[in-house]
């Protein structure tokens, strides 16, 4: 795998840019919690789909509300949902994993044969099917999200217990007579930090971009909170005569995704065992 | 009597005058093709018998084809069609109808009353299945208890008690405007053919799930004056309709601007500003007599105080709320009663205004202490979702905390039958009457909890309201009925939406009206 | 061969089974019901309980579920509740739009990636493979929406080369219906290029390091040849599992991109159809859609050997 990667200067370069992103946003987010140029909810009928000004540097949306302070709001829900979500998935998904990678047996095949007919099912779908079953709301979505990504965790976690598993210092803990759980929580799960913060990170670009498609169709977060997606569903109606509506959200949504990825990216290089440094 | 003949003969020479200069205006273009004019359907028919097997489709297509007694005019009142004029007994029991006379059906048979005999008891046998005769046949309003051909231009119909609402439910599209027809629209034994009514078009190709075509009839006899609403002066200007069935509205828009169809009606709130921006293209909006409202839970702890559902009342901007959330489609209206009804007059037409000093020396008199109120909401209605976003926002003006829940459609319908919610966004879809406006709203929610207001004073008025024809005192309910609504405010009313048609340059005289019923008759195509 | 396959299907069965089981008794706990959603605001109550008779919802859940299972293993999957159009067709008809949009859009995608990978991997730690891995990730990031509007918006509004509104099908007029689909395909392709491009690199790479490229090199054939012949057709593999996984991917977001489009695809049908309450037609489309899931999967499973000499069928 070493032969795969970049040369050391621009792969640097990506962790770099992928850090300054990620950090921008959380920026804005910590910037969002005391401060936005107006507040993200008030309306403003006498001012709708004004044009980028100095007023309003990034215009103002079909009720008049100020673009700018809703996106840099809209970065504080999506990153939360997309946090909330990834913790969610990655805390259930690794418990069940761990318990099926390490149990194994007809405990292990019923819940992989589970797994597996979730996975036969598009996530994306599910979580349509769910967010209508149970409406908007940031819990809700979350549940959905959470429950969608669940099995791919599931799969992944018991991949990697079941590697750790026959290496020679958890066979050693076994044969020093330490108990089962013991070696589990001694030797496995310090191993598998490594692999699920890899996942955590793609999961998190996965959550966000999904968040905002399922916005997108109206099976999102319901307001007040002004989400990335929320912003591009009602920005699509007006978007042949007032594109900038669409634009900021759109901008921020890749600009996270492009920072969490080579982030990942770099965080994978630097886990590899075979990569030596 | 003999006053009214007179009459009606000068009318029918105007008639035939009008229906010459349209026929010579046809005659005197040069040789061409037939002019086709298209329009779209968004489900295929499901029949071709008139309030029978229907739904809104069938109803907007048959109306070309057959007509009734009398039939809806643009404000929503009941206006002559084929019957030129009726008188009601003193007691309300017998309406006598008068025919026009020289109507003539599609295969050339004079329309008499022995049609009109024929067509009524036709749709009063449970054999026919029509979709009104629980409102005749003693479940519903009154029931019709004899027709009977008085001379071969005069028919009456005898009902059990009166009924204010006789004549609109006769004229009403889903029940097909209890249209008169040909007995040769059905075979010797009874089984539906085709319809051979009376309207300007002939029905005459059904292909389904493609289209359905119908032909000008040459020989109609059209009323005097303007079109209006469905009654009014009715003229076939092209040499076919047709009706092109395209489910998917994006597909419909599609064609529009290719050019496989000339009229849109029905445009979704959403594409508004697309088609707006689109060349070739016009859009015409009408308001309808559905009604876009605020509900409150008048049980619910928090809102069961007037004071503080007044105080929102006072706290949104109506003016400004409809004119962004409808994209400029629809105006203001704080009242029950459609704007394109004739009631909409006078203290009914005013809009209320909002005053935030008083709204929140209300909200400070109520005791509200900063509870959050949970708006319930959806996505199906675009416009909905988006008046409960500006509410919020302006409630937060008079320090009321509102929290939107966006449920799908289904879900709040579920909630508002329950009146399981404190607020709620609400569409309450159109009725015939303002006393079924109010009666939508009015009752007792112990028995019936998807009521709004339950306050028996206002039940008094409703039911005042139905028990006279007389216009000035109804009138002079409903307005009773409206300032009583505004002081307790178990709702607000915000506007009626608008039906929004597209239409191609080069079509002429194409116009939505207060129905979502598409009207292709004294529509030409360049 | 046959004997893996029958088993293949034998096993997505149960999965088909409980997918469908689910869906069925989920919708069905959700509030709301289709006659209430027909009937609308006007319905009384005795009217409601007529129309849910004449639709069977009111018989219990389990003896609906084997009512629709019977009718389903006959090929009946019944017909919508909102317009009476049978599920099958109505499902079918759909499905068409979907899948030439996402076969067309994959199909460049893989076209583009597989050289992109190639000449990456070829010109690996040059200025070509850092602009090729950088344009990658960056396509990575898109969501395939925005860029959809931002076509949208550059093609059909500001140059008005292509519509922006409506659709028009390629059976009805073929050259009006293609430049309805040219944006959605282009979209699609364009994004989902960035992860398979990655694949391709990496895979290239893993394979120009083995012994016989090499020698394939020191044997003196030209570089085309080496690359044509030797590294693609052993690199191919990985890649094309992930053509398969993405297959299925876009199969389950492609709503999004129907809604961008406004395009008449199973997508919007099944969310359409969710929110509606349309039961037989929910429960058809996801069905469908995950026979369709399963199918592809297996087909992918099935050409593996093909683009991977080293592996054969199990």
């Amino acid at each position: 795998m070493a032969a795969t990667r970049l040369p050391r200067m621009p792969r640097r370069a990506g962790a770099l840019i992928g850090a300054v992103l990620v950090g921008a946003l959380f920026l804005v987010m910590a910037v969002s919690l005391v401060w936005t140029p107006y507040d993200p909810l008030a309306i403003d009928l006498d001012a709708t789909l004004a044009a980028p000004s100095a007023a309003h540097w990034l215009g103002t949306d079909e009720f008049g509300r100020d673009v700018l302070s809703r996106a840099m709001a809209g970065a504080r829900v999506s990153a939360l949902i997309a946090a909330g979500t990834v913790a969610g998935a990655i805390g259930l998904g690794a418990a069940i994993g761990l318990v099926a990678g390490f149990v194994r047996g007809w405990t292990d095949r019923l819940l992989m044969s589970v797994n597996d007919a979730v996975l036969a099912f598009p996530g994306v779908l599910l979580a349509i099917a769910l967010m209508a079953a149970f409406g908007g709301g940031a819990g809700g979505l979350m549940l959905a999200l959470g429950l969608a990504y669940l099995p791919a965790v599931i799969r992944v976690v018991r991949g990697a217990v079941l590697s750790v598993r026959e290496s020679a210092y958890v066979e050693a803990s076994r044969v020093m007579g330490n108990s089962e759980l013991y070696s589990m929580v001694r030797h496995v799960l310090p191993n598998m930090v490594g692999p699920i913060a890899v996942l955590a990170s793609s999961l998190f670009g996965w959550v966000i971009l999904a968040e905002s498609a399922l916005s997108f169709l109206g099976l999102g977060v319901a307001p007040p909170a002004p989400t990335w997606g929320n912003m591009l569903a009602s920005a699509r109606p007006f978007f042949s005569q007032d594109p900038w509506l669409g634009i900021a959200p759109g901008l921020l949504i890749a600009a996270t995704l492009l920072g969490v990825n080579l982030l990942g990216d770099a965080l994978r290089d630097a886990l590899d065992p075979k990569s030596g440094g | 009597m003999g006053g009214r003949s007179m009459r009606g003969r000068f009318r029918r020479l105007a008639a035939g005058l009008l229906a010459l200069g349209v026929a010579a205006g046809a005659a005197g273009a040069p040789a061409r093709a037939a002019s086709v004019l298209r329009g779209r359907l968004n489900a295929d028919i499901l029949s071709t018998d008139p309030g029978t097997k229907r739904d809104e489709n069938t109803d907007a297509v048959l109306l070309h084809v057959v007509e009734g007694l009398v039939a809806f005019r643009e404000d929503a009142s009941v206006g002559p069609m084929l019957a030129q004029s009726w008188d009601v007994s003193r007691d309300g029991l017998t309406y006598t109808f008068h025919l026009r006379r020289g109507v003539r059906f599609h295969n050339g048979a004079p329309m008499t009353a022995a049609e009109v005999v024929w067509s009524l008891d036709r749709y009063l046998d449970p054999k026919t299945h029509w979709r009104c005769l629980s409102e005749f046949d003693g479940h519903g309003q009154t029931r019709i208890v004899k027709v009977q051909a008085l001379d071969p231009a005069t028919v009456a119909i005898q009902l059990d008690k009166p009924s204010i609402l006789f004549l609109k439910t006769l004229a009403r599209a889903d029940c097909g405007e209890t249209a008169i027809l040909s007995p040769a629209s059905v075979s010797a034994k009874g089984a539906w053919i085709r319809p051979i009514g009376t309207g300007p078009f002939m029905f005459t190709t059904w292909r389904p799930n493609e289209y359905v075509e119908l032909t000008r009839y040459r020989g109609y006899a059209a009323l005097p004056g303007p079109r209006d609403g469905n009654a009014g002066g009715k003229h076939a200007l092209v040499d076919k309709v047709r009706f092109l069935v395209i489910p998917d509205g994006s597909a419909a828009e599609g064609a529009l601007l290719s050019g496989a169809i000339d009229v849109l009606d029905g445009v979704s709130p959403s594409n508004l500003a697309d088609l707006r921006a689109s060349r070739g293209v016009r859009l015409d909006a009408h308001s309808t007599m559905d009604i876009y409202a605020l509900i409150f839970q008048t049980r619910d702890p928090v809102m069961r105080d007037a004071r503080l559902r007044r105080a929102l009342a006072l706290a949104i901007d109506d003016i400004g709320l409809t004119r962004v959330v409808t994209q400029k489609t629809a105006q203001a209206n704080s009242a029950l009663v459609p704007t394109s009804s004739a009631f909409h007059v006078g203290v009914q037409a005013q809009v209320v205004r909002p005053d935030l000093a008083k709204a929140r020396a209300l909200v400070a008199a109520s005791g509200y202490r900063g509870q959050p109120i949970t708006l319930i909401t959806n996505r199906r209605y675009p416009q909905m979702f988006d008046s409960a976003v500006l509410i919020q926002a302006m409630a937060k003006t008079i320090g009321v905390d509102i929290r939107i829940q966006a449920l799908d459609w289904a879900a709040e319908l579920d909630r508002y039958n329950h009146g399981a919610y404190q607020a709620m966004t609400f569409a309450y879809s159109a009725r015939l009457d303002p006393s079924q406006n109010y009666g939508a709203v009015i009752g007792a929610k112990t028995s019936q909890p998807n009521k709004v207001w339950d306050d028996p004073f206002a039940k008094a008025l409703l039911k005042a309201s139905t028990a006279t024809a007389d216009v000035a005192q109804r009138q002079a309910l409903f307005d009773q009925l409206h300032q009583r609504m505004l002081a307790q405010a178990p709702l607000v009313v915000l506007y009626n939406p608008s039906h929004v048609a597209a239409v191609r340059d080069g079509v002429v005289g194409f116009r939505t009206w207060s129905t979502v019923q598409q009207r292709l008759w004294d529509v030409s195509v360049r | 061969m046959v004997g893996y396959l029958s088993k293949k299907l034998l096993l997505t069965l149960p999965t088909l089974l409980l997918v469908s089981a689910v869906v069925f008794v989920l919708i069905r706990l959700v509030p709301g019901d289709p006659a209430q959603v027909m009937l609308g605001d006007a319905a009384d109550p005795s009217q409601l309980a007529r129309l849910r008779h004449d639709l069977g919802l009111d018989q219990p859940i389990p003896v609906q579920f084997a009512l629709w299972l019977g009718h389903a293993l006959h090929g009946d999957l019944g017909r919508s509740i909102s317009n009476g159009q049978p599920v099958l067709a109505l499902v079918f008809q759909r499905f068409q739009v979907s899948a030439g949009i996402v076969l067309a859009a994959i199909v460049i995608a893989t076209a583009v990636a597989v050289v992109a990978g190639l000449v990456a991997a070829w010109r690996q730690g040059g200025a070509v493979d850092l602009a090729i891995v950088s344009g990658a990730t960056l396509l990575l990031s898109v969501p395939s929406f925005w860029l959809g509007l931002l076509l949208l918006l550059l093609f059909g509004v500001k140059l008005g080369w292509l519509p922006f509104v409506g659709y028009v099908p390629v059976t009805q007029n073929l050259w009006q219906g293609l430049a309805y689909l040219v944006l959605p395909v282009a979209t699609l392709a364009i994004t989902e290029a960035g992860v398979l491009t990655r694949m391709m690199r990496s895979s290239a790479l893993d394979v120009m390091g083995l012994e016989y490229v090499t020698h394939a090199r020191a044997k003196g054939l030209p570089e085309s040849r080496v690359l044509l012949r030797h590294v693609l057709p052993n690199a191919f593999g990985p890649t094309w599992t992930l053509v398969g996984l993405v297959l299925g991917h876009l199969l389950g977001g492609i709503a999004v991109i129907e809604t961008v489009f406004t395009l008449p695809g199973l997508g919007r049908l099944m969310v359409d159809s969710i929110l509606a309450r349309d039961y037989p037609v929910v429960q058809g489309c996801l069905l469908f859609t995950a026979l369709v899931y399963v199918l592809v999967n297996l087909v992918v499973d099935l050409c593996y050997p093909i683009f991977d000499p080293r592996i054969t069928a199990r």
